[in-house]
């Protein structure tokens, strides 16, 4: 069995490109508001361990579709003989200059290509598109159209009246904003076309779900790592004694904390680049301008504490649980004997530490150390306190939500606007209290060791579906 | 190779490192090419293979083995081992003819020889590293988190080589030193122990070898004859009895210090590659190898990249100010239900072409508009069109065909309207248009867009339609 193929047809610049975009998940298709963009038919087909499951083949738009119509009229008796007249009119002009982009989509419609239409439902319907969708009706192959809105105003109501006189199947699908439910959905109703192409459908809606569940797992893990190395980051310089005393302390310390910005911004940057490539978005490289933070919403500035800080009660709560684990540890050597008391007094101290002294962005501090065999070794970090990381945190997922929501179609700048830290409310106290400890940890012992690092990724991923359900339930 | 284990893990981590900064669907690729293929030729597509895969197919690596600091480390291990042995020896065997060696003593030193070496392996196993700020400051502690958990095993190793060869060579130098010197062995303490629970006491310790070396278990007599008391210079017994427990200590050394040292050396090699393969079944790098080899690898097919072959979308047209045309043609419906007011008077015909008409109606549009044209001394035609519909061959076709019916000197002009009448066209709608204009080479062919707002030129165009009546 052959696997099917879908064509993209329909009238020059409605955005058959920014469907085949979004669907082939692929960011670097041309898509221009300019009449004849795509010059030549191109063939993006959907592979599982190489077999094709699909093939979605964008073409050029029409551009002349009455003169088409009227020599396919001129040379066909009867309905019978219609598809064989447009192969007809292929074979005769494939090298006439005039009808190239005819040709070139006509040509997988008569090979056995399913029609996936599209018409812009933000401009009026006009009749003018009557002489296409007769002449797609001419080739008998199955059909489907899809309102795609491109601008701000709808007039899908009527163009579904006039596309379900032409076509089987009538849907609308915005290229640039469906959300991913949508695409499977869509693909679905390409399978619905031909009981033959339901099955590979079917199984291709499923392999692109499961790519999706692991993408977020490995995104979690990437976030995860980046908190790690971010949380832990220390600045180091070795000074001989005529570097020290060359310079003062107050300039050791500028130098070294400019220099530790530097690296965490760059780490950050890093983990942007790094999830874009995950979700197949490869040109946001070129928006790096964009991608940066507005001066106000810096890294490192008071209002990122503000925007993706957590308040005391979060920090208290979390920091209780991470308390008591640590608690436990002394009931476990007294053999249960403390009767868990161990727990409750980590617990309330870990609380009331994290009460009164993590609701405060404190940046590190320069250590020196002492002068050995004529060299000083001085330190800038790790950070001080666990707000930083909720602050890198709750950047990261908010940068990873834009990112995985954002179709390939998508060609605007990325908009990373800040929230509040009323999200990781939605994360439950476990997931919260893994976090946490976390977080805790890296700045007091630096690296995690893989048991800990695993459930701070799994606690990311709870809190990767804590900010979506937070968006879901603001908006 | 007894290392195999932990290189494999090392070699793994270290392929894992390389891989972080590749693309999520590339590796996903290649591993689940490599499973497939694996399967293919009946293997089971394990790390081992895996490895040998990725060695195959990457450029030779400089051949640096990553456990040579520790062998070095067993190395030092060994030789201070084999010094201390020969010096503690000495020292525990040291007469000067004037006092007994004072077998209480060795024993106390073996035994804390069997304490050292229980504390090695217990530390090995429970994963202590009190020593790892030694192991940091000479830069021992590798550049590979991989191998931070097996550090403990590795430094047993060390520790227990050292031990070992501390104890031959304290044994070596036993059996020297009784082959050089006459050596006075006797027994002491301040306890007020008797002569017979010491005696159950070395009889316990020589039960390992009572059968296999009789010579070298105590008796009763030699016990009783050869303890000697701080006042008692000399002692009692016989000084031929002083030399016959040499091969009491030889054994006592090499059961209690030698043979555990030994044995816990053995372990010692064993286990660091056992938790090395825990280590690399549950190394994250092997998880996510596992995923990719046993899960289906999806091509989105987005490997085509025509993205740097957009459009030059830069045009040099500029908007023509709307020329007092004779003939209005609506292209493909545009201006329909009803023109804008600024093109609604003024012309002699208003024509429709293009859309749903036929070619044969364009045609006669042509025709009809040309005779109008062909009786003016200043032929000028708009030709209304829908701005957000681009412009199509179709219309290129019209115009061709109308450039050749109509006066060579026939101006054109194309007006996009917005969907909204009374509204200009945005400006990338237009902006289409004058490009169309630029590619049809004719500089006759114009783009304009009516003073929608101006009440004036409405006026202006009524008092011209009157003056060429």
């Amino acid at each position: 069995m052959t696997a099917p193929v879908f064509a993209v047809v329909g009238h020059p610049n409605k955005g058959k490109s920014s469907v085949v975009a979004t669907l082939s998940q692929n960011d670097a298709i041309a898509i221009a508001l300019e009449p004849g963009t795509t010059r030549q038919r191109q063939e993006y087909p959907l592979t599982v361990d190489g077999k094709t499951l699909y093939t979605l083949v964008d073409t050029p738009g029409f551009q002349r579709p009455r003169r088409v119509l009227e020599w396919l009229e001129a040379h066909s008796i009867s309905a019978s003989d219609r598809a064989e007249t447009v192969k007809a009119f292929i074979i005769q002009h494939r090298d006439d200059g005039g009808f190239t982009d005819e040709c070139e989509l006509l040509t997988p419609l008569t090979e056995g290509a399913g029609i996936i239409y599209v018409v812009d439902g933000s401009v009026p319907y006009s009749a003018q598109h009557e002489a296409e969708m007769t002449i797609l009706r001419w080739t008998g192959r199955p059909s489907l159209a899809l309102i795609n809105s491109i601008g701000e105003d709808d007039y899908s109501d009527t163009w579904a009246q006039a596309l379900g006189q032409f076509f089987q199947v009538v849907r609308k699908f915005d290229a640039v904003s469906a959300p991913f439910e949508q695409h499977l959905s869509l693909l679905r109703a390409f399978g619905q076309l031909e009981p033959d192409w339901e099955r590979p459908l079917e199984q291709a809606t499923d392999f692109l779900l499961a790519q999706r569940r692991q993408r977020r797992t490995e995104a979690a893990a990437k976030i995860a790592r980046t908190l790690e190395e971010m949380m832990s980051f220390r600045e180091k310089r070795t000074l001989t004694t005529l570097q020290t005393s060359e310079m003062s302390d107050e300039e050791l310390a500028r130098q070294l904390r400019t220099s530790w910005y530097h690296n965490q911004r760059k780490r950050e940057q890093q983990l942007r680049i790094a999830i874009e490539k995950l979700y197949e978005h490869h040109r946001i490289e070129r928006q790096e301008a964009e991608l940066e933070w507005h001066s106000e919403h810096d890294l490192f500035s008071e209002d990122s504490r503000k925007a993706w800080g957590v308040n005391r009660r979060y920090l208290a709560t979390a920091g209780f649980g991470a308390g008591a684990v640590g608690g436990a540890g002394v009931d476990a050597l007294t053999l249960g004997h403390s009767l868990g008391a161990g727990a409750l007094v980590g617990g309330l101290i870990g609380a009331a530490g994290s009460y009164f002294y993590g609701d405060r962005l404190t940046l590190p501090v320069l250590n020196t150390g002492v002068l050995t065999n004529g060299l000083r070794t001085a330190v800038f970090g790790p950070v001080q306190d666990s707000q930083f990381g909720y602050v890198v945190l709750g950047r990261a997922i908010n940068h990873w939500w834009h990112i995985s929501h954002r179709n390939h179609a998508g060609r605007e700048l990325l908009d990373l606007a800040p929230a509040d830290n009323h999200w990781l409310e939605h994360l439950d106290r476990v997931n919260r209290q893994v976090i946490h400890r976390a977080l805790e940890r890296c700045r007091k012992q630096g690296a995690l060791d893989d048991k800990t690092r695993f459930a701070l990724a799994a606690a990311i991923e709870q809190a990767m579906s804590a900010y979506d359900d937070w968006l879901l339930n603001r908006t | 190779m007894p290392d195999s284990a932990i290189r494999r893990l090392l070699e793994f981590d270290h392929q894992v490192q390389r891989d972080r900064d590749q693309s999520a669907a590339f590796l996903h690729r290649r591993d689940r090419r490599f499973a497939l293929e694996s399967r293919e030729k009946g293997l089971s597509p394990g790390p081992e293979l895996w490895l040998q895969h990725i060695r195959r197919l990457r450029p030779p690596l400089p051949t640096d083995d990553p456990l040579r600091q520790w062998r070095h480390l067993t190395t030092g291990f060994a030789l201070v081992g084999l010094v201390t042995g020969v010096m503690a020896m000495l020292g525990l065997l040291f007469y000067d003819g004037g006092q007994r060696i004072n077998l209480t003593v060795i024993l106390a030193f073996v035994l804390l020889q069997c304490l050292l070496a229980a504390i090695t392996t217990v530390q090995a196993f429970a994963g202590w590293q009190p020593w790892r700020w030694l192991l940091r400051k000479f830069s021992l502690t590798g550049s590979s988190s991989a191998l931070r958990p097996l550090q403990p095993m590795l430094m047993a190793r060390a520790a227990h080589a050292g031990g070992l060869m501390f104890g031959l060579a304290g044994l070596l130098t036993l059996l020297v030193l009784v082959v050089i010197q006459d050596l006075a062995f006797g027994w002491s303490t301040t306890l007020d122990t008797g002569s017979d629970s010491y005696y159950r006491l070395l009889a316990t310790l020589a039960t390992p070898w009572q059968n296999l070396w009789p010579a070298a278990v105590p008796d009763r007599d030699l016990v009783d004859a050869t303890r000697f008391f701080r006042s008692n210079d000399r002692g009692n017994a016989d000084p031929a009895l002083w030399g016959r427990w040499w091969p009491f200590v030889a054994m006592v050394w090499s059961t209690y210090v030698i043979l555990p040292r030994l044995v816990l050396l053995a372990l010692a090699v064993v286990h660091p590659g056992l938790r090395a393969r825990r280590e690399l079944a549950s190394h994250p790098g092997m998880i996510a190898l596992q995923y990719r080899m046993e899960t289906p690898a999806l091509d989105t097919g987005n490997r085509h990249n025509d993205a740097g072959d957009q459009p030059d979308t830069n045009t040099s047209g500029q908007l023509h100010s709307l020329p007092a045309g004779q003939v209005l043609i609506r292209w493909a419906g545009a201006g329909e239900p009803e023109l804008p007011d600024a093109l609604s008077a003024g012309y002699r015909d208003i024509l429709a072409a293009g859309g749903n008409a036929s070619l044969e109606d364009d045609h006669r549009i042509i025709r009809q508009a040309g005779q109008v044209l062909a009786a003016t001394p200043n032929p000028a035609v708009l030709v209304v069109t829908r701005s957000w519909e681009p412009p199509t061959g179709e219309l290129a076709d019209f115009l061709g065909e109308a450039r050749k019916a109509w006066p060579a000197t026939t101006l054109i002009a194309l007006v996009p309207l917005a969907a909204e009448p009374d509204q200009p066209p945005p400006e990338h709608q237009v902006s289409q248009w004058l490009r169309f204009a630029d590619r049809c080479g004719d500089s006759h062919i114009v783009v304009s867009t009516p003073d929608l707002a101006s009440q004036e030129a409405r006026i202006h165009r009524a008092l011209q339609h009157e003056h060429r009546q």
